[in-house]
C-alpha cells in the first residue's frame, strides 16, 4: 500500500461504515488540471472500479470541483456518457486536498487530439456521436438540474462579456512575455460583439477530441473532464470543440471524425438551435483567445513548478504557437470578409 | 513564444530526475517518457530555427515601427547587437510592447492599411515560430 492508497482506504472505510480496502490504485493522465487515478475498491468480497481526482498542489485553471461535481450529476442518465460520481470532499478529508470520487468506466480510451488518424475507420461513427451529444447537452432544460443550483446564470446579452472578461484577466494575470496577436484577437472581440446567445445552456468547456473515452468499435463510452463547465452560450462549445488545434491535419475533417457542415448540422439537429454565421465567428475566434489564455498558464504553472511537469510544457508552448497561428489567420480573414 | 529553448531544457532534466510517487509507474509513466520524448523532438526544431525566428521577429517589428514613427510617434527600441536567446528574448518582449501600442493606436485612427500591415505581420510571427507534430 501506498501512502495515497492508505488513506484513501481509510476514507472510504470511514464513510462506508465497513472495511474497504483499495488495491490497484494508479495515476492515469487525467489533464493537468487534476490529478487523476484509478484503483478498485474491495468491500465485503465486491470488487468495483472508481476514479479519484484530486486536485493538484497548484492547480493550472482555477476551477471549483463542485461545480465539476454537480455539472457530471445533472447529466447521468440523460444520453450525453456522462460518468457517475459518487463522492465530493471540498475539504480534502483524509487525502489533504479538495476530490471527488466517480464510477471508472472500463473498455475505453481517450485519444490523443494531437494524432494523426485518431479515430480511424469509426471517424464518422464516432463524429456523429460526437457532435449529437454536445447538440443534446446544449438541449437540455436548465430547470431542476443540479448544477444549476451553484452556477451563475449570465444574461443571454451578457454571456460573451463575461466569458472574454474572465479569459483576458487570465492572459492579464499570468503573461509572462507579451503576446500582441491575442492581444489583437481580444480588442477586435470587443469591437464587434456576438449576437444575443439563442439559448442559456450548459456548457461543458472543455468539450473536445480527446476529453471521451471510445470503446474501439465506433461508440463514445463517457464524457470527461467537466471541470469548466458553466452556463452560457452554447455556441461556445461549438465553437471550441471546432478549434483547428484539434485537427492537426488540415484535411477538411473537424478532429479527425467528419466534415465541418456535416459535424454543425448534426448539432443543429440534436440541439434544437440555428447557428448564426456572425455569432460562430464570434465565438470561434474566441475559443482561440480562451486556449491562449490556458496556455499562458499553463508556461507560468510549469515555471512556478520548477519546470517539472511536461504536459504543461508542452501546452505552454506547442498549443501557444499553434494558437497564434490560428488568431493570426482568423484575424486576418475577418478583416478582409 | 514562452518558454524559452534553454528553460524546456532545464525541464527535461528536473523531470527525468523529480521523483515520482510509487502509483506514478506503469501507463502514467510511459506517458510522461512519450511527453519528454516528444517535446525533444520539438526542442530540435527550435534549435534549429529559434535564434533565426528571433532575429527576424525583431527586425521585422523593428522596420515596422521604424516605418510608423513619424506618424504615430513611438520611441524606437534600443538594440544591444547581443545574440544570446536572453537577450533576444527580451529585446523581443520590448519590441512586442511597442507593437501592441501601435496597433492600438493604428485601431484607434482607422488606419486600414496599416492595420493590414500588421495582420500580415502577426501571420509570418507566428509561421515563423511554428513547431511542427512529428509525422506519426
Amino acid at each position: 500500500m501506498t501512502p495515497l492508497a492508505d488513506a484513501l482506504a481509510a476514507y472510504l472505510t470511514r464513510t462506508a461504515g465497513a472495511p474497504v480496502a483499495v488495491e490497484a490504485l494508479a495515476r492515469i493522465s487525467g489533464g493537468a488540471s487534476r490529478e487523476t487515478y484509478r484503483y478498485d475498491a474491495v468491500i465485503g468480497g465486491r470488487r468495483d472500479g472508481y476514479i479519484l481526482r484530486r486536485d493538484p498542489p497548484g492547480s493550472l485553471i482555477d476551477t471549483d470541483r463542485r461545480l465539476e461535481f454537480l455539472a457530471i450529476s445533472s447529466f447521468v442518465g440523460k444520453g450525453v456518457a456522462a460518468p457517475q460520481v459518487v463522492a465530493l470532499e471540498e475539504d480534502g478529508a483524509e487525502l489533504d486536498r479538495p476530490f471527488f470520487i466517480m464510477r471508472r468506466v472500463d473498455g475505453g480510451a481517450a485519444a490523443s487530439p494531437f494524432s494523426a488518424d485518431p479515430y480511424g475507420e469509426h471517424r464518422e461513427a464516432i463524429g456523429e456521436q460526437f457532435f449529437s451529444i454536445l447538440g443534446k447537452i446544449a438541449a437540455e432544460p436548465l430547470a431542476g438540474l443540479p448544477f444549476v443550483e451553484v452556477a451563475p446564470a449570465p444574461e443571454h446579452s451578457a454571456c460573451w462579456r463575461r466569458e472574454l472578461d474572465y479569459w483576458a484577466g487570465v492572459i492579464d494575470a499570468d503573461e509572462q512575455h507579451p503576446q500582441p496577436i491575442v492581444r489583437a484577437a481580444i480588442r477586435r472581440l470587443r469591437r464587434d460583439p456576438p449576437p444575443t446567445a439563442a439559448r442559456i445552456s450548459v456548457v461543458h468547456g472543455d468539450y473536445r477530441s480527446g476529453n471521451f473515452l471510445h470503446d474501439g468499435r465506433g461508440s463514445i463510452i463517457a464524457v470527461l473532464d467537466w471541470e469548466m463547465a458553466h452556463l452560457g452560450d452554447p455556441l461556445e462549445d461549438l465553437a471550441w470543440a471546432m478549434d483547428p488545434l484539434w485537427s492537426p491535419i488540415p484535411d477538411g475533417r473537424v478532429s479527425g471524425m467528419i466534415g465541418v457542415a456535416e459535424a454543425l448540422a448534426i448539432w443543429s439537429r440534436a440541439s434544437g438551435l440555428a447557428i448564426d454565421p456572425k455569432a460562430m465567428a464570434w465565438w470561434s475566434l474566441f475559443a482561440a483567445v480562451k486556449g491562449q489564455a490556458i496556455w499562458t498558464s499553463s508556461a507560468k504553472a510549469w515555471k512556478d513548478g520548477g519546470f517539472i511537469e511536461p504536459i504543461l510544457a508542452f501546452s505552454g508552448w506547442y498549443t501557444a504557437r499553434r494558437h497564434d497561428e490560428i488568431l493570426a489567420e482568423r484575424l486576418s480573414a475577418l478583416e478582409v470578409a | 513564444m514562452t518558454p524559452s529553448l534553454p528553460d524546456l531544457l532545464i525541464g527535461q532534466a528536473a523531470a527525468l530526475t523529480a521523483s515520482q510517487p510509487v502509483e506514478a509507474g506503469g501507463d502514467y509513466l510511459a506517458g510522461r517518457v512519450g511527453m519528454l520524448a516528444l517535446l525533444a523532438v520539438m526542442m530540435a526544431q527550435e534549435a534549429e530555427r529559434g535564434l533565426a525566428a528571433r532575429v527576424w521577429e525583431n527586425g521585422a517589428i523593428g522596420d515596422l515601427l521604424a516605418k510608423a514613427a513619424p506618424a504615430y510617434r513611438l520611441a524606437p527600441a534600443t538594440d544591444g547587437g547581443d545574440l544570446s536567446w536572453r537577450a533576444l528574448d527580451q529585446r523581443n518582449a520590448d519590441l512586442r510592447r511597442l507593437l501592441i501600442k501601435l496597433h492600438e493606436l493604428v485601431e484607434a485612427r482607422g488606419d486600414a492599411d496599416l492595420d493590414r500591415e500588421i495582420l500580415a505581420l502577426y501571420r509570418a510571427m507566428a509561421h515563423a515560430r511554428r513547431l511542427d507534430l512529428p509525422a506519426s
